[in-house]
């Protein structure tokens, strides 16, 4: 069959895209162009460099595939970079690259896809796909390690009809292999984990350049006792420490973001644990699921047992089993049922006070 | 790749290269490889050759042989005309060009305006023709170099030329009046002396000729310093070994192509009619420069509600090459800047496709095209 390939330039997708293609479809390779500088210049590190789309173009050249770069940039702006920026302007910790997920990358692709004639699009994101009697689920990836399906967590079934994602069963060594075998330069690239439009620069500059967020504002204990000063909200997030003053040879965090007063709250290591919190813009994959369940708050994090009470149709209330920290307003709540991911939302700052104990 | 496998309407990027060119280069390397600045038989050889075709390359443009000096190609006769008589000028110099240059002379504008020189991007109005008015206007005492395109490379809306140089000339008689007519040559024939035009850069490879090879044309009586320093080769304007295989490429396909310039035209000029009415009967469009002379390869289409970036791909995998406009070192094109200079609107910027047909189109081609860009374009819907 005709399978559209997003190829970064990193490893992961050069081998999808031999992958598939050695299986004998006819694979066409595509780079989405996300974002680019004020003067048009492509990004410097993350997953779009103009270094990455010409390890793309090679790669797709070597496997002798069609190959285009798709200019998405618009769309990243309005969807990807607003939102960011927004989101620390309010307290808040974005997580832009399930935002791209979510609302640029595969909505675009599989239309992209459709449009060319494409039966699937293929990423080389680690997860699985399963198909139970037409009913798509999103799994975790075989490898734990490298698992990605929380960033994915906003694919439902029917959308998952339409994709592949060939990487799901493979350890992170084995594509690597795969990737020598075929030849591909990108065999033994690094992997990048930074946010492709800030790169390793500090998101911090990123963010004040574009508002104004230099207002200072006070840093206060939980009792409302003065402790410090910051130069702006969007410096802080959720469980920092960085530029917290101490107290006392105890360590002292971010609890919370008062954006209203442009108030940092400040405390021990304990204030940060939360037990109960709302996910709000909630989808699932398939039918929500009451048993069994357990969530991840963080990309990557540990899964926390839970029990989640619908509020409305896209706002459920999560009731973690144990007190965890680090649980950011901004960042996504991905529930799971064993390896199956039953759904997910955006974790909000707000609080039900009628429901608290 | 076969032409009847693929077609290929990208001309105006760059066209497949005529087998009397690539005969002529492989003769020249076989049997005239020496350095034609050397001083044995081998050398002399290549010399001749070298001469021979600058003379007959000069000849095609009504231009003396010392007017012509070869380089790697029409990019870098820009560069080299449009930069280097501002470095031992005074910050009080000026350059006058357009909007709508290709990005070989718009580059080299910007890099001579961040050195502070004042350089004036002339506008042009919606069908694609410099406003001459304006041009008039930014034409002064300090004016160095004036600098226009023939023909645009995006449209093929040509620019009136002979009258812009007039008027250069009339401001400001110590001017140089520069014209990129690299897109022009490989459908017009042209008289640089005629037309007032007294530099310009030229490419092989947009006539059938080798890729890297090209000419810096300056009218005699004008001096430009060294782009290129090193060996005193081409009469010590510009240093290298010169590329004489280029040169006798170039001048093959230079012969054949003024040779069989009139029917090509007529051919292409039929070809291109087919494909337009054909495609208009049945997808709303527009063509761009339509009420305007243009050059006949090029077919500039504004698509109503058809983004281009996808059919671009389409045809590519249904066997067809086209272009945005001009190639890009990413892949992804941006809106262009001629469109964005003809003040195109904005939902309707990155609708446009560029068609170019070539030496190489044959009759019949036209309907084939059309016929592939509908059946495409009813596929994406």
């Amino acid at each position: 069959m005709r399978i559209l390939v997003a190829m970064s330039g990193g490893v992961d997708s050069s081998v999808v895209a031999g992958l598939l293609k050695s299986q004998g479809h006819e694979v066409i390779g595509v780079t989405m162009k996300l974002w680019e500088g004020p003067n048009g210049e492509m990004p410097e590190t993350g997953c779009c460099t103009s270094a990455d789309s010409e390890d793309a173009r090679k790669v797709a050249a070597k496997l002798d595939i069609p190959y285009y770069v798709l200019d998405y940039t618009a769309s990243f702006s309005e969807n990807v970079i607003d939102n960011f920026v927004d989101m620390y302007a309010q307290g808040l910790t974005p997580n832009p690259c399930v935002e791209c997920n979510r609302s640029v990358k595969f909505d675009h692709f599989i239309d992209q896809a459709k449009k060319l004639n494409c039966e699937k699009v293929a990423t080389g994101h680690y997860a699985k796909i399963v198909n139970n009697n037409s009913t798509y689920e999103l799994h975790k990836a075989d490898y734990l390690d490298k698992d990605q399906s929380y960033v994915l967590h906003m694919l439902d079934s029917q959308k998952l009809e339409n994709i592949e994602f060939p990487l799901g069963t493979i350890s992170k060594p084995e594509v690597r292999q795969i990737a020598a075998s075929l030849g591909l330069k990108t065999a033994f690239k690094k992997d990048s984990q930074d946010i492709c439009f800030v790169g390793k620069k500090d998101y911090r500059n990123f963010v004040s350049k574009r508002i104004d967020v230099s207002s200072k504002g006070l840093i206060v204990d939980k009792d409302e006792n003065e402790m410090g000063t910051h130069g702006g909200i969007h410096a802080y997030t959720i469980g920092q420490r960085k530029g917290v003053p101490g107290g006392q040879g105890e360590a002292k965090y971010v609890t919370k973001i008062d954006v209203e007063n442009n108030k940092i709250y400040i405390g021990s290591k304990d204030e940060l644990t939360t037990k109960k919190f709302i996910l709000d813009e909630v989808t699932f994959v398939n039918e929500v699921e009451y048993e069994n369940l357990s969530i991840q708050t963080r990309y990557n994090s540990e899964d926390v047992p839970c029990a989640i009470e619908k509020i409305d149709e896209s706002t459920y209330q999560i009731v973690l089993k144990t007190p965890t920290m680090g649980v950011a307003p901004g960042q996504f709540g991905v529930i799971y049922n064993g390896t199956k991911l039953v759904g997910g939302g955006r974790i909000t700052s707000k609080v039900l006070e009628d429901v608290y104990e | 790749m076969n032409r009847n496998d693929y077609m290929y309407l990208d001309h105006a990027a760059t066209t497949p290269m005529r087998e009397v060119a690539f005969e002529a280069y492989k003769k020249t390397e076989k049997d005239a490889y020496a350095n034609s600045s050397g001083g044995h038989a081998l050398s002399r050889k290549a010399k001749n050759i070298l001469e021979e075709s600058r003379e007959y390359i000069a000849s095609c443009f009504g231009a003396a042989p010392n007017e012509i000096t070869f380089t790697s190609g029409g990019t870098e006769a820009d560069n080299w005309i449009i930069k280097t008589p501002f470095i031992d000028k005074d910050t009080s110099a000026e350059l006058t060009t357009t909007q709508i240059e290709h990005e070989a002379v718009l580059a080299s504008a910007e890099n001579v305006h961040s050195k502070g020189f004042n350089v004036n991007f002339v506008s042009c109005d919606d069908e694609g023709v410099t406003n001459i008015d304006e041009f008039e206007k930014s034409i002064n005492s300090n004016t160095v170099i004036a600098s226009v395109m023939y023909a645009n490379n995006e449209t093929g809306v040509v620019q009136p030329i002979q009258e812009m140089s007039k008027i250069v000339k009339d401001v400001n008689p110590n001017t140089l009046f520069h014209s990129d007519v690299v897109q022009a040559v490989a459908t017009k024939k042209l008289n640089f002396h005629n037309l007032g035009i007294e530099s310009a850069a030229i490419s092989g490879h947009k006539i059938g000729g080798p890729k890297g090879i090209g000419v810096m044309f300056l009218k005699t009586g004008y001096k430009i310093p060294s782009f290129l320093h090193g060996g005193k080769q081409e009469l010590e304007r510009r240093a290298g070994t010169v590329n004489v295989s280029g040169v006798a490429g170039l001048a093959a396909a230079l012969k054949e192509q003024q040779n069989n310039l009139e029917k090509d035209v007529e051919l292409i000029e039929n070809e291109k009619t087919i494909f337009e009415n054909n495609l208009k009967e049945n997808i709303e469009l527009r063509v761009v420069g339509e009420n305007v002379e243009r050059l006949c390869h090029i077919s500039n289409i504004q698509f109503k509600d058809i983004n281009s970036e996808t059919l671009m791909v389409a045809l590519d995998l249904n066997g067809m090459g086209v272009s945005r406009g001009s190639a890009c070192a990413s892949g992804a094109q941006k809106p262009s800047h001629v469109l964005e200079a003809m003040k195109v609107d904005e939902e309707v910027i990155n609708n446009h496709l560029r068609f170019s047909f070539g030496w190489n189109t044959q009759k019949g081609d036209g309907e084939k095209c059309a016929e592939i860009v509908e059946k495409t374009i009813k596929e994406l819907s």
